[in-house]
């Protein structure tokens, strides 16, 4: 059995399925896709992949595609128990609810957003769209530690990969207007794997993000990446 | 089994997604229309069942459950006397489930939704012409799944067909699908239409498109 995990770690949804496979602790290989040099455009890939995103999963001889149902995949295939994806419908049914809201809410805004930023060139961004969906995932939160409840789930692997690329570059989570979120997002980043799966290629987003923006911006990043650098905000 | 209700208007594809599931699974239920334009799902009631306030929302012997595609995956898992509409084989349902976050994302969210939103919250009257380019992407996409299939999905039947359809066959009041590109969506849709229970959805497109074309709604040449 070889997994093989095609993508870049600038791309979030590529993260949180390597933040799912360091938590299964699953080995596997890693194949870059450079998707500014048009990579996932070739047609070796687009027979893996059709709709030509990343990440894909090659499990074996089968491709599978979409990081929510590569994750899901993982854990009803490879892991020791079902706490990562409950089995129990009730609760399944509130990890999938969670993994749509980032698949449409939260995905879609930032590509969105990324397009405007990269593609048409705007920098003047229409971020209180990102603060709407703070705001709800603040109260998917409320009275609990995760996204989905009183466990760890892939619903906060998914959540997290987007989430962190928003607050490095244009939305920072401000911790008194979203309590809830900003602690979610610390007991995140504290887990032992967060750091290579998701820290380091959310980081390399931000300053390419950033790296767009005008330089009135710059004093704030400076800021920021001063915190992360001390451990004041360790995201 | 205990009560199942179902809030939603009919107009709104993901509740005839859940319409079509509960219909092809013979579940009884209750249906409770939510005025979208009397702000109803924005009720203190409404809100404490579902933060998000979205429709469709579902409700089982007391629990709230929101969100179409976990709605329906839920009823397969719960309920269904097997497991075709919801493979249980791994693969088979990660394909399923690929095409169920690809309407959530790419169909519902960019193509529809991007759309819809500016016209019944901002009464915005010409839709821009990349809102138009989102929709043929998604016909495009669909018509390669269905290149070697006669489901979305896979050889047969599965509730990733009833999420797709519903909103596919809400996308043509913007622009319509060319029978002459997209063969295969074409005999898909033709395929689904002919599910006894096909008026769960065909009922609530009318509605839909009743309502986009009493606005008004033009589209950018």
């Amino acid at each position: 059995m070889v997994l093989v995990l095609y993508g870049t770690e600038v791309s979030a949804p590529v993260r949180a399925v390597l933040l799912t496979l360091r938590a299964l602790e699953l080995e596997h290989e890693f194949q870059e896709v450079d998707l500014t040099a048009g990579d996932h455009l070739k047609p070796d890939y687009v027979s893996k992949n059709p709709q030509h995103t990343v990440p894909t999963l090659q499990d074996g001889g089968a491709y599978i595609w979409d990081s929510h149902a590569i994750m899901g995949y993982l854990v009803q295939k490879y892991a020791k128990d079902d706490a990562l994806y409950p089995r129990e419908p009730l609760q399944r049914a509130i990890v999938d609810q969670r993994l749509h809201f980032e698949s449409s809410a939260l995905s879609v805004r930032w590509k969105q957003l990324k397009h405007l930023l990269f593609e048409e060139k705007v920098t003047e961004l229409p971020i209180e769209k990102l603060h709407e969906t703070y705001a709800l995932l603040e109260l998917f939160l409320d009275g609990h530690e995760y996204m989905a409840g009183d466990q760890l789930t892939i619903a906060d692997f998914s959540i997290v990969t987007s989430v962190s690329t928003a607050h490095l570059s244009i939305a920072p989570v401000d911790a008194t207007k979203y309590p809830n979120l900003s602690a979610w997002l610390t007991r995140i980043s504290s887990l032992p794997f967060y750091e290579q799966a998701n820290s380091i290629g959310a980081r390399r987003m931000a300053e390419l993000v950033r790296a767009k923006l005008p330089k009135q911006f710059d004093k704030l990043w400076q800021k920021a990446f001063e915190d992360i650098k001390s451990g004041a905000g360790k995201i | 089994m205990g009560k199942i209700t179902l809030y939603g208007v009919d107009a709104s594809p993901p509740v005839r997604a859940c319409k079509l599931t509960l219909a092809a699974l013979g579940l009884p239920y209750d249906f409770v229309v939510v005025n979208l334009m009397e702000r109803e799902h924005l009720s203190e009631a409404y809100l404490k069942k579902n933060p998000q306030h979205t429709v469709p929302m579902l409700e089982d012997d007391g629990a709230c459950i929101w969100d179409s595609h976990a709605i329906i995956c839920y009823l397969v898992s719960k309920y269904a006397k097997d497991d075709s509409l919801y493979p249980k084989d791994l693969l088979k349902r990660a394909v399923v489930d690929q095409r169920l976050y690809f309407e959530s994302g790419v169909v519902f969210t960019n193509a529809l939704r991007s759309i819809t939103a500016p016209i019944f919250m901002h009464g915005i009257k010409v839709v821009p012409k990349e809102r138009i380019q989102a929709i043929t992407e998604v016909y495009d996409f669909l018509e390669t799944f269905l290149k070697d299939n006669d489901y979305i999905a896979g050889d047969h039947l599965t509730i990733a067909d009833f999420s797709v359809v519903s909103t596919v066959t809400s996308l043509p009041v913007f622009l319509e699908i060319d029978a002459a590109k997209y063969v295969k969506l074409t005999a898909w849709i033709k395929r689904l239409e002919k599910l006894p229970y096909y008026s769960e959805n065909s009922v609530g497109v009318q509605q839909f498109f009743g309502l986009i074309k009493n606005l008004g709604i033009t589209v950018e040449a």
